[in-house]
């Protein structure tokens, strides 16, 4: 596939993914109809698009510019290292696992520097939330996606759809899925785990922000959503791989699934402090994402 | 594979694009920018180490950098006089010392870098990441295992002085004013 297929691919199904995650979530908050929540994510971005941007005291103007668009950076990145309809189609990087983890930890970077720009304090605490957050929950991120490549033998996530043909990861390695979406709803710092951009901290650090540059956070924001949910799709639930219906086709439902669950816990599970999920990062999520690598591997012996 | 004039392009980019990169850490005046700065030297180290071919070890370099740079970011902030905002503030000091130490690398590593005789052996087409684990898990295992034990031990070595109940005691002993209320000496 050509670069310009893989960008016209990775764009559409990012915009596809974050306008079905607006409207789902628009429709579980039980405000309007389906129809308003159906028009919502255009009339919110018109309406962002057509606000004046409101600027603070001394910003750091080039920071602050430089994490939405870090963010949305990453966020197709992560897409590109996922095959949609096949083993060879969507640009299959031989270490396409470890560029997507690399372009998911960077995400903190861009929440840090994009809470830092504004020069304004309550930004600046929902960074120092996301980096308590991220660091926390990123090395049982890296170890439970990591820990599908020790069965398919390969960093290639095409590889590692293939080596699922008989039985899903998902069945194989059973604290995988689980672990790996909490720990991708916290770097995407959504749902329960929206803490650097909480309501304690009227916004935590997009309080500062506006007009386009808040309109580009919140689609990079839903966007890494989608990669996330890719992702996990691929990993855990044997991607491309089903009867009937199409590769590309049974990519896009097992996506929009993960992305519909990701959007529900948002909505319905309690959100915990800062100190509690830190805690909760290395004494329960840390060990059990040792426990899937040794397993797995004892078991890919 | 032999590298064709994009590869050297691409490597002569990004190589002037660290060292560009690494002497604004030092040009800024933001310790965030600063540590940042700091952060793109080395994803364009990585990137250099992606075009010639060693795809995990540059991947895994840049993955490694997000972390440490902005816990790196964090301590600078919390030293800085005002660690509230954005003051700016010269990242320089001790300017003879520096640059008696910075010409004295760059003769060393310099020399080093035209004399020595650097082994040439080429990683066999394929898969270079096997090479890489086979490398590291065989004749290099010795050398590698004992350089992570150590550093694992300097870890827990500096949690267990830093922590709250350190060597050296609880670490509030001292550190809270003493109580108006004379006659029980309460603390609270």
């Amino acid at each position: 596939m050509t670069a310009f297929g893989i960008l016209v691919q990775v764009t559409a199904l990012l915009s596809g993914g974050a306008y079905v995650l607006v409207v789902a979530d628009r429709l579980m908050s039980g405000t309007g109809s389906v129809r308003t929540a159906l028009a919502y994510p255009v009339r919110r971005l018109s309406f962002l698009l057509l606000q004046p941007a409101t600027t603070t005291e001394r910003p750091d103007f080039e920071a602050w510019i430089l994490g939405p668009a870090l963010l949305m950076a990453l966020a197709a990145v992560g897409a590109v290292a996922v095959p949609i309809a096949g083993p060879s189609a969507g640009g299959d990087i031989d270490a396409g696992l470890v560029l997507f983890g690399a372009a998911m930890l960077i995400v903190l970077v861009a929440v840090f520097i994009f809470g830092w720009g504004p020069n304004s304090v309550l930004p600046m605490i929902g960074g120092y939330r996301m980096a308590a957050m991220v660091l926390s929950v990123g090395i049982p991120f890296s170890l439970v996606v990591l820990t599908t490549a020790i069965p398919a033998e390969s960093l290639s996530v095409g590889m590692i759809v293939e080596a699922q043909s008989s039985l899903w990861f998902v069945i194989v390695q059973p604290l995988g899925l689980p672990i790996y979406l909490v720990t991708a709803a916290a770097i995407a710092f959504w749902g329960p785990f929206d803490l650097p951009e909480g309501a304690d901290l009227a916004g935590g650090v997009v309080a500062e922000a506006s007009g386009l540059r808040l309109a580009t956070w919140r689609f990079a924001r839903a966007a890494l959503m989608v990669t996330l949910s890719l992702m996990g799709q691929a990993v855990f639930l044997g991607g491309y791989l089903g009867p009937v219906l199409p590769g590309w086709l049974w990519t896009i439902v097992k996506t929009l699934v993960l992305l519909v669950l990701l959007a529900l816990a948002g909505r319905t599970i309690a959100r915990m402090r800062v100190q509690t999920f830190v805690w909760f990062g290395w004494v329960v999520l840390l060990p059990l994402a040792l426990v899937d690598v040794f397993v797995s591997g004892w078991l890919a012996l | 594979m032999n590298p064709g004039p994009l590869s050297y392009f691409l490597v002569s980019a990004f190589g002037i694009g660290a060292v560009v990169s690494g002497w604004l850490v030092f040009r800024t005046d933001s310790m965030l920018r600063a540590a940042y700065w700091l952060m793109v030297s080395f994803v364009a180290v990585g990137a250099m180490l992606i075009v010639l071919d060693a795809q995990f070890l540059g991947l895994i370099l840049i993955l490694m950098m997000s972390g440490e740079m902005t816990i790196m970011a964090i301590f600078m902030i919390l030293f800085m006089m005002n660690p509230a905002g954005l003051n700016p503030m010269t990242m320089v000091h001790q300017h003879r010392t520096s640059i008696i130490a910075g010409v004295g690398s760059f003769i060393v590593l310099a020399f080093v870098g035209v004399v020595a005789e650097f082994p040439d052996r080429p990683v066999p087409a394929g898969n270079a990441t096997v090479a890489l684990g086979e490398e590291l898990l065989g004749r290099s295992m010795l050398v590698f295992e004992s350089a992570g034990v150590a550093l694992l031990a300097v870890m827990i070595g500096a949690i267990a002085i830093a922590a709250k109940q350190g060597r050296f005691g609880d670490a509030f002993d001292g550190s809270e004013e003493p109580s108006i209320d004379v006659e029980t000496g309460d603390r609270s």
